[in-house]
């Protein structure tokens, strides 16, 4: 099982050290491989170190893959945490 | 990039001894204080702890960047402490942490504050970089490794 889809970020923050931490949270959770593109830089979704290395900000486009049995809840779940703005009250 | 770019030796600290995330933060909260008097120690842990709050920074492998937003600095302060034995933090792969990262950030910064970041998770993602900062016994040699490339 394989899918994928492009997010904006939206979060005022960007993919700063929290945002990175719930993503990887969520992405644990599902049994799938999630990788996230930006440019020409990719990190797994499961370590924050290898997301906060994308420098994600504000506006900036991110292609989220996911492999595996979970492959489309845990596209899903991200792609709505995305969205959410990470619960971050702005 | 080095993270001796914007961590000095003198807010390099190796081989401390805290038993748990409330003295360390104090102690970095300190810290702080030293650095910039016109930050109490208290509006420093305030901080602190108000961001874990919203979740640990432990990131895993034994790493935490724990950090707060501070009005009143033009820039970052960083802080490389290593622990002697690693403390409980709630990180996000429940292993207890000894390589702490502190950061002080000023209240309005987004970008620079991102790519500090990345600068930060570029060299402890390295294991062999982050054995080395385990294994050093002073803070002299803990700039060392810090400042080398």
């Amino acid at each position: 099982m394989q899918c994928q889809a492009h997010y904006t970020i939206i979060n005022k923050l960007g993919l700063h050290a929290r945002a990175a931490s719930q993503l990887a949270s969520l992405a644990l959770k599902f049994d799938a491989k999630v990788t996230l593109t930006q440019d020409d830089k990719s990190a797994e979704a499961d370590s924050v170190l290898a997301l906060m290395l994308l420098e994600s900000s504000q506006g900036k486009e991110v292609l989220v893959q996911c492999e595996g049995p979970d492959a489309e809840q845990a596209l899903i779940a991200i792609g709505q945490l995305i969205e959410a703005k990470f619960n971050e009250g702005e | 990039m080095k993270l001796s770019t914007f961590i000095t030796e003198d807010r390099t600290k190796a081989a401390v001894l805290f038993n748990s995330k409330k003295r360390l933060f104090e102690y970095i909260s300190e810290l702080t204080h030293q650095v910039a008097p016109n930050i109490t120690a208290q509006e420093c842990i305030d901080a602190l702890m108000q961001r874990e709050k919203l979740g640990s920074t432990g990131i895993g492998n034994g790493i935490a960047i724990p950090h707060g937003r501070l009005e009143g600095i033009d820039e970052t302060i960083a802080f490389l402490i290593v622990n002697e034995k690693p403390i409980p933090f709630d990180a996000i792969d429940d292993k207890p942490v000894d390589i702490f990262l502190a950061l002080m950030v000023p209240e309005a910064q987004c970008q620079e504050h991102l790519k500090t970041l990345a600068n930060i998770a570029q060299k402890l993602k390295d294991k062999h970089y982050c054995k080395q900062l385990r294994h050093a016994q002073t803070n002299a040699a803990l700039f060392q490794i810090i400042n080398q490339d």
